[in-house]
Order: C-alpha cells, then structure tokens, then sequence
C-alpha cells in the first residue's frame, strides 16, 4: 500500500509520530529533527549508493554516484590529479545526456536518399556496419571528436585495418597552439601552466577559466594564485570580456589579430629596458636581426593594436619585475590569419621572464605512458577542405562519424551537407539526432561515457605521466512499466572493432584496458602498489586513474628559440560585401560557458544555466558595444542582422560594457533547426559558425574564426531576453559601494573599506541634495 | 534550557565565499540544481522573472569601458542567526535549527510566501507550478532530497542531506567529524575554492579561520540578521582606484 505523506500522518494520529507532532509546540526541536526532509517517511532512502570512479569524455576524473543502477551525481575525482575533486558547469549535465528522453533508442537505417529512418536490429546494424566498412577498404574516413589515449589509438588502429585514416574535427581547432608551442619549445604536447605559483600571469585571447583547453584544471590553480600569501596580479588581452577577462586586474582590449604585435611590444620593453638578466634576453633574441624589435615599441604599435603605450609598458614591467611570471595564450588570438605569429610571439615572453621549467613557469609535459596518444588536435581546416573535397568526388566509399556534427560545426560555404550526400555510405553514431544526422544512411545509438571502457591521456597533464581510465558505471535504465530498456545503445569503439573483426589485435575496448593494465602493473611504479594484477586493476579503478608523479619530462628550456617575428604579419580579415550598407564589426565566436561548442545543447541543465557575464540563457545573443550601440540606435533584444560574404543571420543584440567598439562577438551552440537535437535544442538560437568566412591561417591552414567581418543593421523589432538579471544599465544605479561586492585595496581591512565606502556614500547624498 | 536537539547537535554550520577566487562559472549553480532536485528554470520561467536557482552568481558591472569590470558574487541563502523569514511563518515551516541552520519543512508549508516577503537575500523560491520532469529524465533525481510539489517554498538547505550523512557515517565510524568531511555540492563542484563550508564551532575549521579574516563581512549587515554566510572582499590591485569604492 502507498501512503501519501499527508495519509501517514493521519494514520498514526494517535501513535508515538502524533505525540511528538502534539508535543513539536513546547519541544520545537525534537520534533524538527524528525522532521527534517531526510527523515519523513515518503523520503525514506531504500537502496545503497556507491560511488565509482571514471574519467568523463573532457578529460576530467570524475565519481558517480549510482543507486539501484541509476546515476544520481556527478563530481569531481578527489584522487585525479588534473582536476583534484572539482568539476565544471558542464560535468554535471551528463546525467541529462544519459537519461535523455530523446535519446536515439536503437539503430535506424534510410533505406534511400529522401526516407524517413526506419528501426532495425543491431544485428542488421552489425552486418551492414562490417559490410560497408569491408566494401571501403582504402576509402573509410572515421570522423570522430579530438580524443587521445587508449580511444585514439583503437579508431586509429581500425581506420588502418581499412587502409582508412581518423579525422579529428573541432570546430574551435587548436593546431595554430600546437604548432605555436612546437615552434616555441619543441613540445609535441601542451605543457602545463604553473599558475598557482606565479606572482604575474600574462594571457592572451584565450578563456582558460571558462571553456578552454582545461578550465577546471586553472580553476583550481587560479584559485592558489588568488588565495596564496602573496596575491598574484592579472593581466588578459582579449577584445571581448570573457570569464577570464573578468577575473583579471587588468583587462587589456586588443584589437583581434594584434595580439602578437601586443607580445612582441611588451618584449621591446623588457628588452631596451633590461628589465631582465641578458641571458634571457639573448635566448629570445638570437634570431632577431639587429634593429628589429625597435618597431615594436609601445608608440608605434599602440594604436593598431588597441592598447595604451602606457599600459603596454606597465604590462611589460610588471611581467618582468614581478615574477615568477608566466605567459600563454590561444582561442581568439590563435584563430586569425596571423594565427602562429601571434601565439609564437606570447609564448616566447616566457623565454624572457625564464620561467621555461621554472615554478610558476612553463612545466613541460612527459610523453604518453606505454606510448598512448597524448595529445589531440582537430585536422585543420585546409586538410579538411582536401577531404571533403573526396567526399563529394565520390571517392570516399564509407564515412562513420561519432560526436560531431559537421554540418553544424562547419561554415555553410564548404557544404558538408552536399558533402555527405555524394558518400555512398555514412554512418553516424549519436546519442540524440543533430543536423548531420539527416545525411546518414544508418544511424547507431552511442552510449554516453558513463556506459564506457576506455583510456585517456589528459592535456595538459599536470607535468608527469597520467593515464584515466573509465569504466561503465550504469547501464540502460528500464521504462517502469513496460520493463523494456530505454534505449539500446552501445560504445562506438566496441561496435567498430567488432566490425573489424580479427583485423585488429583486440577485440573490445575493454581488452585494450586490460592490456594497459598489465604494462602499467609489469612497470612496478606509480600511483597503485598491488600484489598482484587483479589488485592492481582494482585499484586503478577505484582511483580513477594511474599515475606516476616521478615521471616527468626530461627536457631542458631552449637555450635559444626562432625568431617570433620572422612570421609577423597584421591580420588579414575578411572582405566586405558591395552594396551592403550597415556598421562593420569584426565577429569574435565563443564557446558557450554550459553548452561549450553545442555538445551539451540538447541537456536542458546546459540550457538552462545563464552565461555568467549576460545572464542569458535559452538563447543566443550578440554582444555589441553598450555606446556603439546607443550611437546605433540598438537596444537590448533588437532584433540585427549579421550579414558576411558567406551568409546572415539575425540575432538578438545585448549592449555590453565589456567588448571593444569594432567586435561583435557571438556565443556558438546553438542555432538548430526544428526537430535537431532534442527537445531543448532545436528551433533556438542562431549559429554563427555558419556564415565565417573561410579565412585561414597562413602557416597551418586552420580555419581562421575570428578573422570574419560582417555588416550588421538592424533587422526591426525586439524581444526580451530570457536572462536572469537586469540590463546592462544598472552600471548607472547608485548603489552604495560595497554592496553586495566589496572591493578592499591589498592590505585593507573590511571595515575600512566600508567605512569609507558610507563616507563616500553620505557625501552622494548630500551633494545629490 | 539545553534542548534535546542541542545535545546531539554541537555543531554550527557555517559558509564562507572568497570573492576575489570567484570567476563566476556557474558550477556551483548547476551542481545545486543536480543534487538538489529543484525544477527546471525553462524559458517561460525566465521570461516571468521565476527562475529558481538556490544558489546564483550575481554579476556586477564597475567602472566603464575600457576599464571596465565585471564582478561575480555567489548568493544563497545566508541562515541568519536573526532570519527575517522565520517568525513570518504562521505554520513554524521555517526555522532556525540548533546548528545554525535555517530549515524549511516542506510538508508543512502552506505557501504564504511570507517568507519569502520577509528575506532582504531574495533566496527563498515559490512553486507556482508543479514540477516536471520527462520520465527518463526522474533516473537523474536524487533520492535524498524530496521533490517539492506545487504550493510551497524552498531554499538551500546547506545541502543538509550530505551533512545528516556525514553525521552518520562519522558516528558509524567511532570517529570525530572532521573539518571536510562535510561538503554541500557547491562547494565540493567550486573549482577555484571560493566556497568553504564547517562548523563554526571549531575554531581550527577554515571557515572559521575565514570568518576572522581581514575582508571578511556579512551581506547587508545593517540589518542586523547576522548570516551564517560571511564573504571575503575581493581586492583590487590596480593602482589608481580609490579603496572599497569605484
């Protein structure tokens, strides 16, 4: 019998419950510990919970918590190295991608160009997967997110069972930061940023505390650089106010392209300045001819780079008299035409300060453990031109795509969709339909992570060797009434390599696990100390991981580094259409603080969390300048037009008081169509991605993303946005300073603060008087 | 009088925000709303000003561009010592606990929404309607924390879930409760360490360490509620700016 709340109390009206309930008005607290929402029956906790240990598919150690087969929650492997019991905005939605209610319930196949999918058995699923990919020997692609470790070495071990290759893709791609980092240091990997310890930290287009490379990760260290005994001071160039600008001291608005002629200016300080010992100076000089890094000088370059000569100088004097120092940059600074100059240019300031392997410096990263790929990067977008340009020759038999949607990701003018179409085959693995979905002849249901084996390399790593390790924590959940499985999904590597077949040496990922697992035991060092392999296993399960905090990188800093302007150049952004009348403004994407690059937009926790600096959620906005707004006449939700040489959009306008006068800078995530991408998704927003302009950069082909100029004019009408807070006008209200915020000057106490913050405040009010 | 209570409970829970750590990512926000079981905020929500959010980052903008800033602010509610939503309440659903908690029962509220009148944090959240979920989407619920129906006020609770278990366990164990063991789920998700949550009652705890520093203070202190969330000021350290005040 099911007793309501409500009905139990009636029930045991005379029982010892009615007594302690009859007594609750002289005895409150007995009555209230009873009471307490753990305790009343109808909340009564039958079952026991378990919490496991895996790895999430960003590289962050994670621990579910699991309850009679159900995920409940999701936080931070205390045990893991790289993100030491935190997580991020986005870990948490996994527990909505795993219980979707428009998840992909089992395979589906279009029989013919124009068809509707139709259900099918996995075991014609299976058959035809192995058929196609059997009848594509010498012309598979698989198409897969950036992945390392263990999960890159199987699909790469598949694709070349088949003569096929992998493609990476990203559509924020970070080949210009390995080529930088290459070229700087001669690491084929990201190394580690000591940020906790540092006194001065320089960065550079990148938004490391919100979504890029490994936020969590420079969350924790940001928070020892902030909390430790003496306050670190920091300086971030960027044209738009990003997290990360938001958290620094001093917030530089570079104007997108010019941030490696911000770079190389600081350097000119330090250099004719002598702010730092010669040896550094000659190190970072070597290839630099005589005389050159004179026209760099803060006069000379500030006005195009956007920057005060003055706060160059007092950038490049506290980042030299102030170490340990470090400086580092990506994103938005690497995703122009100038794309290498300008990150080669940031990553050599760190040659300057000598802080290449120093603390607080550059930490160089150890290779992969037994050989697993360690790093990860999207195939550029030239290469990706060269393939796509296959695909619609007709020369790719078979392409299989997993946790991408490249029809959404890539820009319109390269017509991935048409793309799709010419190849014969095209399988996509995916937990909920996206845009790319409705080129494929077979869909498969992927398994979210949380139903994984699997193995990662994380990168960075935190300066020695790391593996993670995931393991499946839950399985399907059953529908309570029909008893039937939700959804009938399986792991995109185990299904590829089942279709491979005796092609490849192993047969599932978890094989590959347990063959990690004897080499890592057989080395007899690291972070589990077993008797035997069993133990071993079982302990490198329950932590999460391996690791070895012995085993670093064994590389000395360069003693000297090519020059960093040999490659400089302005940026060179994209035309302008003719007989288009409007206001220029150079367009600045961004991932998404919850959705990222639009693969959590299906989970309405994503969705719903609001972007910490707009407070917008549910939608898409465009962060235009609060006074060039005004001059415009735009207000916030006015509807505008985004028009470039490859497209529009219209979108709704946000006035901002943190984004430069010529940057239009617009979040990316959404903008899918009806019935694409779950319930929560589909029909919002705008993607931007679309219409870039197929700008690249110079030395790697990637697609240069932030070097696109549009036209933009108002489209009529406005709208209010779904957002948490009230608009940017409130900078204006007079509050009395210190409330809710109050800001000390280092060394100043609370209440001297507050006191002088009344004082100030009384002296408003009467002058208002 | 020392209460029944009072003898099992010895502790005072206590939360303290490092403001100048805080980057304002929303994880703490959305690890609330995991563990917590409260209702979407969709879009309809937004657009009436309905959102729930028991714990919210408040964004400030300072100074203008191009020296301008924008400054985070975690608020939840503050379980003032001296809470205005408590003797508002005709049914005793809220009160103040012997730990230094502000609880809600809620299935004695009758959703006067007085208390949520009375708070100046604006922290306590209505249930205009009744929650939904998707039926695959109630596997994700959390089992120990009720789902509130339609008609009743809820709140952060310090996640008192996680501090009852970590009760238990402790006294399972044969063992004192230590400064850590305890963690709401904001503050175990805070990437930069901005949250820290302890018993006041240990003076060795970091918040109570926290509660001592220099840059700490209260949220409209003038009211006289006295929090049991203290905050830590953020420091500014360019040159220039007059102190406390931009």
């Amino acid at each position: 019998m099911r007793l309501s709340r409500r009905e139990f109390m009636t029930l045991a009206g005379g029982s010892t419950v009615g007594a302690v309930i009859f007594t609750a008005c002289g005895v409150p607290a007995d009555e209230l510990l009873v009471e307490a929402p753990l305790d009343v029956p109808e909340d009564l906790v039958k079952g026991i919970d378990s919490w496991f240990a895996t790895m999430d598919d960003s590289g962050l150690g994670v621990i579910v918590r699991v309850m009679e087969g159900r995920a409940k929650k999701i936080a931070g492997n205390p045990d893991y190295p790289v993100n030491l019991g935190k997580h991020s905005v986005h870990a948490d939605a996994a527990l909505q991608a795993l219980y979707h209610p428009d998840r992909v319930e089992g395979p589906m196949r279009r029989r013919a160009e124009g068809q509707p999918l139709t259900r099918i058995s996995w075991d014609e699923a299976d058959g035809l997967l192995r058929q196609w990919m059997a009848d594509a020997d010498g012309n598979l692609a698989i198409v897969t997110n950036p992945v390392r470790g263990g999960d890159a070495r199987i699909a790469s071990d598949v694709a070349s069972a088949f003569n096929g290759r992998v493609m990476f893709f990203d559509p924020l791609e970070q080949g210009v930061l390995h080529r930088a980092i290459k070229t700087v240091f001669n690491q084929d990997r990201i190394p580690d940023f000591d940020i906790g310890n540092a006194r001065t930290v320089l960065s550079f287009g990148a938004d490391w505390l919100g979504t890029w490379l490994s936020p969590v990760r420079f969350g924790l260290k940001y928070g020892d650089f902030r909390g430790g005994d003496k306050r670190g001071f920091m300086i971030h160039a960027e044209s738009r106010m990003s997290l990360t600008a938001a958290a620094a001291d001093r917030w530089l608005t570079v104007n997108p392209g010019y941030e490696g002629d911000l770079a190389v200016s600081i350097a000119n300080v330090i250099v004719s300045e002598g702010l730092v010992p010669a040896t550094n100076i000659a190190a970072y000089s070597a290839n630099i001819p005589e005389g050159e890094l004179a026209k760099w000088a803060p006069s000379l370059v500030a006005e195009r780079v956007g920057v005060p000569a003055e706060r160059i100088t007092e950038a490049a004097r506290r980042f030299a008299n102030d170490g340990p120092s470090i400086a580092f940059g990506g994103g938005s600074a690497g995703a122009q035409t100038n794309g290498v100059f300008n990150l080669t240019a940031i990553y050599a300031l760190n040659i300057l300060a000598g802080s290449v392997g120093a603390k607080g410096g550059i930490q160089f990263n150890p290779a992969g453990a037994q050989g697993l790929p360690d790093s990860a990067t999207g195939a550029s977008f030239e290469e990706w031109e060269r393939e796509l340009a296959q695909w619609r020759a007709g020369n790719v038999k078979t392409v299989i795509t997993h946790a991408v949607d490249l029809v959404h990701g890539f820009p319109r003018s390269v017509d991935v969709g048409g793309a799709l179409d010419n190849v014969e085959n095209v399988v996509a693995f995916t937990g909920v339909l996206d845009e790319s979905s409705a080129h494929a002849n077979l869909i498969l249901p992927e398994n979210s992570y949380l139903e994984n084996w699997g193995l990662d390399v994380p990168e960075p790593a935190p300066g020695y060797e790391v593996v993670g390790f995931r393991q499946p924590v839950v399985n399907a959940p059953l529908d309570t009434e029909s008893r039937a499985r939700l959804y009938d999904s399986r792991s995109f590597l185990d299904t590829l390599l089942q279709a491979a077949g005796s092609r490849v040496d192993v047969s599932s990922v978890k094989d590959f696990v347990d063959n990690t697992v004897d080499d890592l035991f057989a080395t007899g060092r690291g972070s589990v100390t077993a008797g035997d392999r069993r133990l071993f296993m079982n302990g490198v399960l329950q932590r999460g991981g391996w690791w070895d905090v012995n085993a670093g990188a064994n590389t000395e800093p360069p003693s000297s580094i090519p020059s960093p302007i040999a490659v400089a150049a302005g940026p060179g952004l994209s035309e302008l259409e003719d007989r288009v009348e409007g206001h220029v403004f150079t367009i600045v994407p961004f991932a998404h603080q919850s959705i990222l690059d639009g693969r959590n937009a299906s989970t309405p926790w994503a969705q719903s969390t609001p972007d910490p600096i707009t407070t917008v959620a549910w939608a898409t906005w465009a962060e235009i300048n609060f006074d060039k707004a005004k001059e415009l006449g735009i207000s916030e939700g006015t509807w505008i037009n985004i028009r470039t040489t490859a497209g529009e959009i219209t979108v709704q306008a946000y006035p901002h008081p943190g984004i430069s006068p010529n940057v239009i800078a617009i979040p990316i995530g959404q903008g899918r169509g009806e019935g694409v991408g779950g319930r929560y998704a589909e029909d919002r927003g705008s993607n931007i991605l679309n219409i870039l302009v197929d700008k690249k950069e110079s030395e790697t082909g990637a697609l240069a993303w932030a070097a696109t100029r549009a036209i933009v004019t108002k489209a009529g009408g406005k709208k209010e946005f779904p957002k948490f807070e009230g608009d940017a006008r409130d900078i204006i209200r007079p509050v009395e300073g210190g409330v809710p915020i109050l800001i000390v000057k280092p060394g100043q106490t609370a209440h001297e603060a507050e006191e002088y913050n009344h004082e100030q405040h009384l002296r408003f009010i009467s002058n208002k008087e | 009088m020392v209460t029944a209570a009072e003898k099992v409970s010895g502790h005072k829970w206590g939360m303290a925000v490092d403001v100048d750590r805080c980057t304002g990512c929303q994880a703490c926000v959305m690890a609330c709303q995991a563990e917590n079981n409260t209702t979407l905020s969709t879009e309809d929500v937004y657009r009436q000003k309905r959102t729930f959010a028991w714990i919210r980052i408040e964004r400030y903008w300072y100074g203008e561009f191009p020296d301008v800033k924008a400054r985070f602010i975690p608020i939840m509610c503050q379980h003032c010592e001296n809470a205005p939503c408590e003797p508002v309440c005709p049914v005793f659903a809220t009160y103040h606990n012997t730990e230094g908690m502000n609880v809600q029962i809620y299935n004695r509220c009758v959703g006067t929404r007085y208390c949520g009148n009375g708070c100046p944090y604006n922290v306590r959240f209505f249930n205009y309607w009744e929650p939904v979920w998707p039926k695959s989407l109630r596997n994700q619920l959390n089992p120990d924390v009720t789902v509130r129906s339609r008609g009743i006020m809820e709140k952060c609770s310090f996640c008192v879930q996680r501090i009852r278990r970590g009760v238990r366990e402790a006294a399972r164990d044969g063992r004192e409760l230590q400064d850590g063991d305890i963690e709401p789920a904001c503050v175990e998700a805070c990437p930069t360490n901005a949250l820290v949550f302890g018993d006041y009652n240990d003076a060795d705890s970091r918040v109570s360490v926290m509660r001592n520093d220099d840059r700490k203070y209260t949220l409209l202190d003038k009211l006289n509620t006295f929090p049991n969330v203290v905050y830590l000021a953020q420091v500014d350290a360019t040159e220039g700016a007059t102190g406390g005040h931009e």
